[in-house]
Parts: C-alpha cells; sequence; structure tokens
C-alpha cells in the first residue's frame, strides 16, 4: 500500500510539469490596414499653443489566443501615458482584471474619458505631478476607446480580453505569442473595432506554430 | 435596451469613420487638413420679450444652426483655421437661412516654441476667457454670460442728441414710437458681442507663466456681426485695439486683465457737429479668472466698460459674472452661473440719472453627453431688471448637438 503510494506521488511529480509546461510559440502575420492619416489638433482658440506636428500612430493589430486557461495572479499593472499630447501607446491590450494607470507627461492638463460600455469613466482634469497617479480598473471584456475631454485629437484603444495570451504585432503586422500551454484553441487577431479574424490552433509543447492572416 | 445601445454604437462608429474620412494629409502627412463640424437644434421660451441677442417677437423660438469647421497644419510653422456657419443669422433669430463664413485665419509661427505667434483673418477675439469654451459643445450654457449679450441703450447705427434721448433707448424712460420700438432692439449694443469674430490681425504668445496678446481689428468689441466682415476703409479708419496679459501660476488656476478700444459708431451714421467717428469710442477694463481640479471647473469675468457720447458725456456700465461646472458622472454634468450688469448715471436736467437697466441673471443648467459626438443641454434663467414689467423673468433653452 506504501508503495502505491509513492508510485502515485512519482507519477504525478513527473506528469505535473509535462502537462502545465507552457513552452509552444504562435507566431505569423497579419495585413494591416494602411496607415491612417495623423490628427490635427484644433488650436483656434489657444493663444499659448505649441506649434508643430503631432506624431503618427501607425495602426496595429493584437493577437491572442482563446481558450480555458487557468486563473492566473492579477496582472501586472499596465501604463497609457499622455506626452506630447498623444497617448502612448495608442492601442493597449490588457486582460480582464488589469488596473491601468494614466500618468501625465505633458505641462498642461489632461481629462481622460470613455464612454464605451465595456468601461465608462471619466478622470477629471488632473496635473502631471497628480499623486497617486490616476488609475482605472477594467473589469469587463470589451473595447474601450480613450478620449481627451481637453484635446480633441486624442484618441487611444484599450482592449480588455478574458486571456493572459496576447501581443501587439509590430508595424509590418507580424507577431509572436510565447510560453502557451499545449492543447486546441482559437487564434484571433483584433484589427480594428469592426475586424477580428480568427484561426483554430492545436499546440504541443516546444513546438512553434505559423499562422498568417494575410 | 440592447437596440438603443447598438444605434448609438453604430452611429459612434460611424461619426468616428467620418472624422477619418474628413481628414486628409499631403506631403508625408507634414500638411494635413480636417473638416469637423456641429449640428445643433435649440429650443427657447421666455416669459416676456426675448432676452439678449435673440430676435424674435415671439415668446418662443426654435433655431437649428450647422457649423463647420476646417483646421489645418501646414508644416510645423502655419496653422489654417475656418469656420462657415448655415442658420437664420448669427444670433437665434428668425431671417431666412443663410450661409456665412465666420472665422477664417492663418497663424504663423516663425519660431520654434511657444513664445510667438501671428494671426490674420477675421477670428474671435482675445479678450477676456469665455471665447474658448464659446462653442456648443464646449459652453456648459446654451446662452452666452450676460456681458457677451445683454444688450445696453447704445446704438450703432445713430447718434444720441440729448440725456433723455439715450434714457429712452435704454428703457429707462419710455417715449418711443412704436415703430422705433418695433426695430430698437436690432440697433442697441451689449458690452461684447459674443466672441465678436471681428477682421484684424494679433500677436500673441507666451513666456514661462505668462501670455500676452495684443490685436488690431476692424470694429469695436460691441460692433455687431454685420461689421466684422466690412474690411472697408470707413471701418479700418477707427480700428480697434485689444489686448491681455495672462497669468498661470499652475495648470489649475488662471489669471488675466484685458483692455480694449475702439469706435462703435457705424460708417454710415453721421456724427455730431464737430465731431467724427473716432469720438465714440467703447473703452473696456477686463479681468478673468479660472479654475480647473478633477471634476470641477470655475470661471469669472469683469468688465468695467465707457461708452463716449459726444454730447451727452461717459455712458459706464459694470457687469461680472462666475460660472461653475461639475461632473457628476461621466456623463452627466451641472453648470450655474451668477450674472450681473450695473449701470452708472449720465448728466440730465433733473440730475444725475442711471442710463440703463440693472440687471442679474441666475443660469442652472444640466447637460448630458450620451456619446462622445451628441450632447443635450437644458438651461433655466431667472432674470430682474429694474423697472422692467415682469418683476421676475422665467427662460427656457434646451440645446442638442451633433458633433462630427
Amino acid at each position: 500500500m506504501k508503495f502505491l503510494r509513492y508510485l502515485i506521488l512519482c507519477v504525478a511529480l513527473v506528469a505535473w510539469p509535462l502537462s502545465v509546461r507552457a513552452d509552444a510559440v504562435i507566431e505569423g502575420r497579419v495585413s494591416l490596414p494602411k496607415s491612417r492619416t495623423a490628427p490635427v489638433m484644433n488650436r483656434r482658440y489657444e493663444i499659448i499653443a505649441k506649434g508643430g506636428v503631432l506624431s503618427i500612430n501607425p495602426p496595429l493589430a493584437v493577437a491572442y489566443l482563446e481558450g480555458s486557461f487557468p486563473k492566473s495572479a492579477p496582472p501586472p499593472v499596465a501604463q497609457i501615458a499622455q506626452k506630447d499630447l498623444t497617448f502612448l501607446p495608442a492601442l493597449l491590450p490588457v486582460q480582464v482584471g488589469t488596473k491601468v494607470e494614466f500618468p501625465n507627461f505633458d505641462e498642461t492638463y489632461h481629462n481622460i474619458f470613455s464612454y464605451s460600455p465595456a468601461k465608462r469613466f471619466d478622470l477629471g482634469r488632473y496635473r502631471p505631478d497628480e499623486k497617486p497617479v490616476p488609475s482605472v480598473l477594467f473589469d469587463v471584456a470589451g473595447l474601450v476607446t480613450l478620449h481627451c475631454d481637453i484635446h480633441d485629437h486624442m484618441r487611444a484603444l484599450i482592449l480588455v480580453l478574458d486571456t493572459p495570451h496576447f501581443v501587439v504585432t509590430d508595424p509590418e503586422g507580424r507577431f509572436r505569442l510565447t510560453g502557451l500551454p499545449a492543447g486546441r484553441y482559437t487564434l484571433k487577431v483584433w484589427v480594428d473595432s469592426k475586424t477580428t479574424r480568427e484561426l483554430p490552433v492545436e499546440l504541443t509543447n516546444g513546438a512553434t506554430v505559423r499562422a498568417d492572416f494575410p | 435596451m440592447v437596440a438603443p445601445l447598438a444605434v448609438r454604437l453604430a452611429a459612434q462608429e460611424f461619426l468616428e469613420r467620418a472624422g477619418e474620412v474628413l481628414t486628409a494629409s499631403a506631403f508625408d502627412a507634414a500638411w494635413r487638413g480636417r473638416l469637423s463640424g456641429t449640428l445643433d437644434l435649440e429650443q427657447y421660451r421666455f416669459q416676456g420679450a426675448a432676452p439678449g441677442l435673440i430676435d424674435t417677437a415671439r415668446h418662443d423660438l426654435s433655431n437649428p444652426r450647422l457649423a463647420l469647421f476646417l483646421d489645418a497644419q501646414l508644416g510645423e510653422k502655419a496653422y489654417v483655421f475656418a469656420q462657415t456657419r448655415i442658420d437664420r443669422g448669427f444670433d437665434p433669430g428668425l431671417d431666412e437661412t443663410e450661409v456665412r463664413v465666420d472665422e477664417y485665419a492663418v497663424r504663423v509661427t516663425p519660431i520654434e516654441g511657444a513664445r510667438v505667434h501671428f494671426q490674420i483673418g477675421k477670428f474671435a477675439t482675445i479678450v477676456g476667457n469665455w471665447v474658448p469654451r464659446h462653442d456648443a459643445w464646449a459652453n456648459p450654457f446654451v446662452t452666452a454670460p450676460l456681458p457677451y449679450e445683454n444688450l445696453t441703450g447704445v446704438w450703432d447705427f445713430d447718434i444720441v442728441h440729448s440725456s433723455n434721448q439715450l434714457l429712452q433707448w435704454s428703457h429707462v424712460r419710455t417715449g418711443l414710437s412704436p415703430a422705433v420700438t418695433a426695430v430698437e432692439k436690432q440697433r442697441r449694443l451689449p458690452i461684447v458681442w459674443g466672441p465678436s469674430y471681428a477682421q484684424g490681425a494679433a500677436a500673441f504668445g507666451s513666456f514661462g507663466k505668462f501670455s500676452y496678446a495684443l490685436e488690431l481689428k476692424n470694429a469695436a468689441l460691441s460692433s455687431r456681426p454685420d461689421e466684422w466682415h466690412d474690411g472697408s476703409d470707413a471701418r479700418w479708419a477707427h480700428p480697434t485695439l485689444n489686448g491681455r496679459v495672462g497669468f498661470r501660476p499652475n495648470e489649475m488656476w488662471s489669471f488675466g486683465w484685458s483692455a480694449s478700444e475702439g469706435s462703435y459708431l457705424r460708417p454710415f451714421a453721421v456724427p455730431l457737429a464737430g465731431h467724427g467717428r473716432g469720438d465714440y469710442r467703447e473703452t473696456v477694463l477686463a479681468s478673468d479668472a479660472g479654475f480647473a481640479w478633477h471634476h470641477w471647473q470655475a470661471w469669472a469675468e469683469i468688465f468695467a466698460t465707457r461708452f463716449a457720447v459726444p454730447g451727452v458725456g461717459d455712458a459706464d456700465t459694470f457687469a461680472y459674472y462666475v460660472e461653475a461646472k461639475y461632473k457628476l458622472t461621466p456623463q452627466l454634468f451641472v453648470a450655474a452661473r451668477w450674472n450681473q450688469q450695473r449701470f452708472g448715471t449720465i448728466p440730465d436736467r433733473a440730475g444725475d440719472e442711471t442710463w440703463g437697466r440693472d440687471t442679474w441673471r441666475l443660469d442652472f443648467a444640466p447637460g448630458y453627453r450620451f456619446t462622445s459626438h451628441m450632447q443635450l443641454k437644458l438651461q433655466y434663467s431667472l432674470r430682474q431688471e429694474t423697472g422692467a414689467v415682469l418683476a421676475f423673468a422665467h427662460e427656457l433653452a434646451a440645446q442638442l448637438t451633433l458633433r462630427f
């Protein structure tokens, strides 16, 4: 009887790392929409506005794995900064339950708000040195569009996902998802608010799967 | 519940995409322009005569307005903007539908940074702190503060020959003929006529916590919209000079001090013998303050104004308002404003006489933003005017704005 217990324990110890090992990889490329025109700032009635051209945020996509995953520790705090009157980054994927901070690195007020059903909030006007840094907990999956009540041209998106496995593509559309558990899942690529593409994938430990979205 | 949400999201999506479609660029995005606009549907109801600059003999008025804006950044040093409106007159009224170009200007920033900008065209005044929030989307109220719309007894169509005539024009005394009464509202002037989109040139910029602005315009602050686009030599013979110094100790507080002087008499009005148009001057000294913190915003302005009236003397008036807005939820806000205008005295046969009706008005306005493109505001105002038929006048206004 004692021997049987040792045997079960040994089998469990050997088998456990195999079952939860998460070292599968998916890499691929997604066709991105053509580059957006950069925003134009409304400065009609600003007498202390600085001149200049705003930076352009190239279109990016988010690749993520959908399936059933064990509950993990609370996701780390994420950030979207406001710098040079622009949101940085302009696209942020986060897992449900993530707290996002909105530090202001400009020498002026910002007033971030969202009327998206996934999260409605208005942080009010806050200074660059405001402590604690204003933050919001995103607890419902969905797309959240951020605006600034003071600077019309400012836009950013937060994609709240019910998965811990996601990555933003590079400007060429390339992505690489690592540390994935073996199993059958759906790989999704969010391109814009109207376009999400998907592929079924079967992952095995240590293997790399290629998935392109031409 | 699901259907309206779906419709709202679809409309939101459409307007977001419209914003992208209406943006164009060239020269590797160094030149870029955007068309945007607002569609306003306003409804007014008032107990007594139409208040302020509203022009109707009825007790209610519907007023639609479409405003189109062009903003274009041409490299790092030039910025162009314009505003076109389709409505029934610059101020709410019953005129025929017209298309006007209310603003157009080119701004040049010769050196990097914010120290100096030059601007030429037809654009809003740099006096005070109301202009940056005067459009329908940004203004928490439907109407303008009292100093920007309350009509005084000063006319620009004609000149007064006596104190008694000025006291009649300002409604302190009765005696106007019925024919004059029917049209005289269209002849009176406020301290500042709305945003005062007059023609001219400006220089402005900032040094650390201080800012400055100086502008030379073709019309006085009180001049009516018809005068703003009159670029004739007669108008420019007596230009208006406006200046403002601003101090912003931190992002929370801002203060400003403005001054203005210019001729208010229209070029076709014949001055009193021995006087020229330049003697009919409006002089304004103003001070403003602004405050913002989290969900609070507050503003205040004070105007000390003198209309020089040859043959009568100086007609002084003092006006101020204090305004606050608070966001109760991300979409719901409330605003309240206290306005007051008092008039000085002019010499008369019976001794010194107050030359206008002292007025106060309390405005209260809740507003709701359905999306970042649609907003509804309601306004209730309680007005008290010395010597008016009604001890207290109640005024209601509503404004639905669609922004794209």
